[in-house]
């Protein structure tokens, strides 16, 4: 048996141990993230052949560059979770002058706080929180405040989730929802308490086809999944960043540190920086994207809808969501107090 | 009718649990021809979710690998497991009890732990995940399963089969081929199809250890949420479900042959 086991092994050993052939790179990315036809064009002009894998959080991708032996040459992990990767040394940093097309990102994406100078990543798409709600039956809506109005008891989704939570009663006090003032933070938790016997249910993963349901007739969310159930009825649903802004997030291309296919992961990088490239991308996927020189290349359907692309002056208010270190306990805890009255 | 209503009662009881069982699978297949995008509302009947489906490369690659995966992996967890079970049911050893309790293990320990402790294990000898890594890690948890059903068919076998062979001059090879490995039979082909379907529905070590190009069709799904689960997905977890229908039939027919 032992025998058997060692010949396993050596079997395996031989089939995974070949060398990469250096026409390849090997994408590690978000579900519906890279359209079929950029791929193609990507090995039809540079016969680079790429493999994607896709994955279904930021952790699954901590974990795979923690493991040390995946064979990943770009990733694509969002804002908060580069600010882990980083400092673990899991991504390389980047040689900017390998990727040219550099130039065409938005300045409003580049150089954030979670990768100042982005010596490590670069901006594919981002996305924002707001509300999707039944414009029929309501009416225009543009504020957080009606997620605490009274008038809608009994029609309202929040997401389950602490930051965001309490980032829509931030908001709604002008405060940041990175916000560290436990008094603040209690006072927001107050309002939350209120709120609570107006919720319908508190609920991350299915709020978009709830409302399309019409079990709510508000929710909060993330843009993706409301603008795809309002583009499904554009009659009926409608998704805004409130007025007061809502959370931004950015998902980034990064190296990990162990790439072995070090040129073609450039390649493709600068690849999907190209302009048309990028508009494609957009396109395809229905999210905005972080590429300047691409909005006129994109399809004006999509360039205009407030869902995908937030208008300027309500990004402008947006935040991105920042480790606060210890405050994340009191959240916690002021949370699980709201959830449990 | 005496004691009637007794019985209606346990038949009413049994339907509900019929009921409770089976209707989230009845509805998933009825809307994987929902003419509508949203799981919520019926529309009308459609193929195209299907038809989407025979389009969607990534979709078929997941299954294709899902199936080598599982393949593979029944294999060899049968043939390691077998052997197994064999000495742990019919030779004294030194420490058979550790080795039995061991078996165990990979069967209660969580999965989390185990993912995790496999992808550090690939990471100390420098293995590079793939779809190789997940064919080894299915079938750390499968042996165990094998050697447990089978080890309890030989438990139940009456050893007065194998000693009447070796009586009338059988050698024990001649013993294990003619007698106990036909008596086994349906005990591999049980485990056989109890780990077939452990590794074809594995998520959480499978998102472990997969490596590049092998992403199998419970990762695939699970990363479709991040845009909402469609129709598409009914479709081939109502293709899936009727592949398993028929392997289980199968198995039927090839236990009901092997026993009078």
């Amino acid at each position: 048996m032992k025998k058997g086991f060692l010949l396993l092994a050596a079997l395996l050993l031989a089939s995974c141990g070949k060398s990469p052939s250096a026409r390849q790179v090997n994408v590690y990315i978000w579900t519906n993230y890279l359209p079929k036809e950029v791929i193609e064009d990507f090995q039809r002009r540079t016969g680079i052949t790429v493999n994607v894998d896709t994955y279904d959080s930021n952790e699954a991708v901590l974990a795979k560059l923690q493991s040390g032996v995946a064979d990943y040459d770009v990733v694509v992990p969002s804002d908060y979770m580069l600010k882990t990767l980083i400092p673990q040394g899991l991504v390389r940093s980047l040689d900017r002058a390998r990727l040219p097309h550099f130039k065409n990102l938005d300045p409003r994406f580049l150089d954030q706080k979670y990768d100042p100078g982005n010596a490590h990543s670069v901006p594919y798409v981002w996305g924002t929180t707001g509300i999707g709600y039944d414009k029929k039956k309501l009416g225009p809506i543009d504020s957080w405040r009606a997620l605490f109005d009274p008038k809608y008891a009994g029609r309202i989704l929040m997401l389950d989730d602490p930051r965001e939570a309490f980032g829509a009663a931030l908001k709604l006090m002008g405060k940041s929802i990175n916000e560290k003032d436990p008094a603040v933070l209690r006072q927001a938790a107050e309002m939350l308490k209120a709120q609570k016997k107006l919720v319908r249910t508190y609920n991350s993963s299915d709020f978009a086809n709830l409302l399309a349901a019409g079990d709510v007739d508000l929710a909060q969310g993330w843009n993706g999944e409301l603008a795809e159930v309002v583009s499904h009825a554009p009659d009926r649903l409608a998704y805004v960043v409130p007025k007061e802004g809502g959370t931004l997030w950015i998902d980034n291309l990064a190296i990990p540190k162990g790439a072995r296919n070090l040129d073609a992961a450039y390649a493709f990088i600068d690849y999907v920086l190209e302009p048309e490239a990028a508009a494609k991308i957009v396109n395809g996927i229905h999210y905005a994207g972080a590429n300047q020189a691409a909005l006129p290349l994109i399809d004006q359907k999509i360039r205009q809808d407030p869902a995908i692309y937030a208008p300027k002056e309500v990004l402008d208010r947006c935040e991105l969501i920042e480790d606060l270190g210890k405050t994340t306990q009191l959240i916690d805890q002021l949370w699980t107090e709201v959830k449990a009255q | 009718m005496k004691g009637g209503w007794p019985r209606r009662l346990l038949a009413a009881h049994a339907a509900l649990v019929y009921l409770f069982l089976y209707a989230p699978i009845a509805i998933l297949v009825v809307f994987s021809f929902n003419a509508s995008r949203q799981t919520a509302f019926w529309t009308g009947f459609t193929l195209d979710w299907y038809r989407r489906l025979l389009g969607n490369e990534l979709l078929f690659r997941a299954v294709r690998n899902s199936l080598v995966v599982a393949g593979a992996a029944t294999v060899l967890a049968v043939l390691l497991g077998t052997p197994a079970a064999l000495a742990l049911a019919r030779y004294p050893f030194r420490g058979r009890r550790a080795t039995q309790a061991l078996l165990y293990l990979p069967v209660i320990i969580t999965e989390v732990v185990l993912g995790a402790a496999l992808v550090t294990f690939f990471g100390a000898v420098q293995l590079r995940l793939s779809l190789w890594t997940v064919v080894i890690a299915h079938v750390v948890f499968s042996v165990s399963y094998v050697a447990i059903v089978v080890r309890a068919r030989l438990a139940g076998l009456d050893p007065a089969l194998e000693e009447a062979a070796r009586d009338l001059g059988a050698g024990p090879f001649e013993t294990f081929r003619r007698v106990t490995l036909p008596l086994a039979t349906p005990g591999i082909l049980a485990s056989a199809l109890l780990v077939f379907t452990l590794s074809i529905d594995d998520y959480v070590i499978t998102s472990f250890v997969a490596g590049v190009g092998a992403t199998t069709l419970p990762l695939h799904i699970y990363s479709m949420l991040k845009v909402g689960v469609t129709p598409e997905v009914n479709a081939v977890s109502t293709l899936l479900l009727a592949g398993t229908v028929i392997l289980i039939v199968l198995a039927h027919r090839l236990l009901g042959k092997g026993q009078p």
